[in-house]
């Protein structure tokens, strides 16, 4: 049976470097950050060996103060009751990350938007351009904090 | 223009309908426009679906001569049923430009006369009035099918006082 605390050994056992503020929640619930130069292949291991064979969800989160983008994977399973979240920090200024299309085909489209949204490049990345913003907006990063479009660029003066 | 025809005149200026328009014959053409509403079926949010089922026999909008089309060559009114983000709106000025005239546009909901619950988003448009001949706004949020039918008829009475934008008198 695996669960949480076997992939979280397993894992460590693999990279014995790479994970820190590991957390086990329940059985089926583990939360660990994960070093940059890693996560390609943490995900290939766990692909391969663990039959995580799901990547739900790959989001960017935006922490201004700590000068910090974050990319959070959610990585579940068809075969035992598991979801694993790993996140990787990256720095505010330079983010760059390993795309992992070559592992989990369906994050193509999650880092395209985390991409346009956050401005996170994917080094690898088939075909690196915005999902659902035009062209004009790619370098606007709008859902980072500081956006300053809003609301000032935005509508017009309803208020 | 295609090729010229023996003893047949041809004008390129629109005199003759520009006359048309001020006589009482524009009244009767009127009359057969505002009767023969039919609307493009292109929804594009929640107000979508309100704007599905008042096609839907259960409303009758027939009795209106309002008529559900597939395809913007045979629609006469566009209902922009929804926010527009800045990505779609090339497609649906593209859609605009395919339906021929007269033609005229209702915003229905409040996503697409103020942006409502979007309103100062990054990615969708503010203002449609100012892109499109905009005749009718219909609020809600979404506007019931009964309003949607109310906005219709206003519309209606609008092209019969020849106060509707799309069109110059």
């Amino acid at each position: 049976m695996i669960d949480a605390d076997y992939i979280l050994s397993s894992l460590t056992k693999t990279f014995p470097n790479d994970f820190s503020e590991s957390k086990i929640e329940s059985d089926t619930k583990l939360t660990s950050y994960v070093e940059k130069d890693a996560i390609f292949n943490v995900c290939k291991h766990m692909l391969d060996n663990l039959e995580c064979n799901h990547l739900s969800c790959e989001c960017g989160v935006d922490y201004p103060d700590r000068n910090e983008l974050e990319v959070v994977y959610h990585i579940a399973s068809y075969e035992h009751p598991v979801v694993i979240t790993l996140k990787v920090k990256l720095p505010r200024d330079d983010p760059e990350i390993e795309s992992i299309v070559s592992v989990y085909w369906n994050a193509n489209w999650y880092e395209r938007e985390t991409y346009e949204l956050y401005g996170i490049m994917y080094k690898n990345h088939p075909d690196l351009k915005p999902l659902l913003l035009i062209d004009e907006m790619l370098g606007d990063w709008p859902l980072r904090k500081d956006y300053d479009g809003y609301p000032n660029k935005t509508s017009k003066n309803l208020v | 223009m295609g090729e010229m025809i023996e003893n047949v005149n041809f004008t390129t200026s629109s005199a003759i309908s520009d006359f048309l328009k001020k006589t009482p014959a524009q009244d009767i053409i009127n009359w057969g426009r505002k009767n023969s509403l039919w609307f493009l079926t292109q929804p594009m949010g929640c107000c979508g679906v309100e704007m599905i089922s008042t096609g839907c026999s259960h409303y009758d909008t027939d009795r209106f001569g309002i008529i559900p089309r597939d395809s913007p060559r045979q629609a006469d009114v566009i209902v922009i049923s929804g926010y527009v983000t800045k990505k779609y709106l090339p497609a649906l000025k593209l859609v605009w430009d395919q339906m021929p005239a007269p033609k005229w546009i209702i915003c229905m909901g409040d996503c697409s006369i103020s942006g409502g619950p979007f309103y100062e988003s990054y990615s969708t448009v503010q203002n449609i009035d100012e892109i499109f001949p905009v005749d009718v706004f219909i609020p809600g949020c979404p506007p019931r099918p009964e309003a949607l039918i109310q906005g219709f008829i206003e519309l209606q009475k609008k092209i019969m006082a020849k106060k509707d934008i799309g069109t110059d008198y």
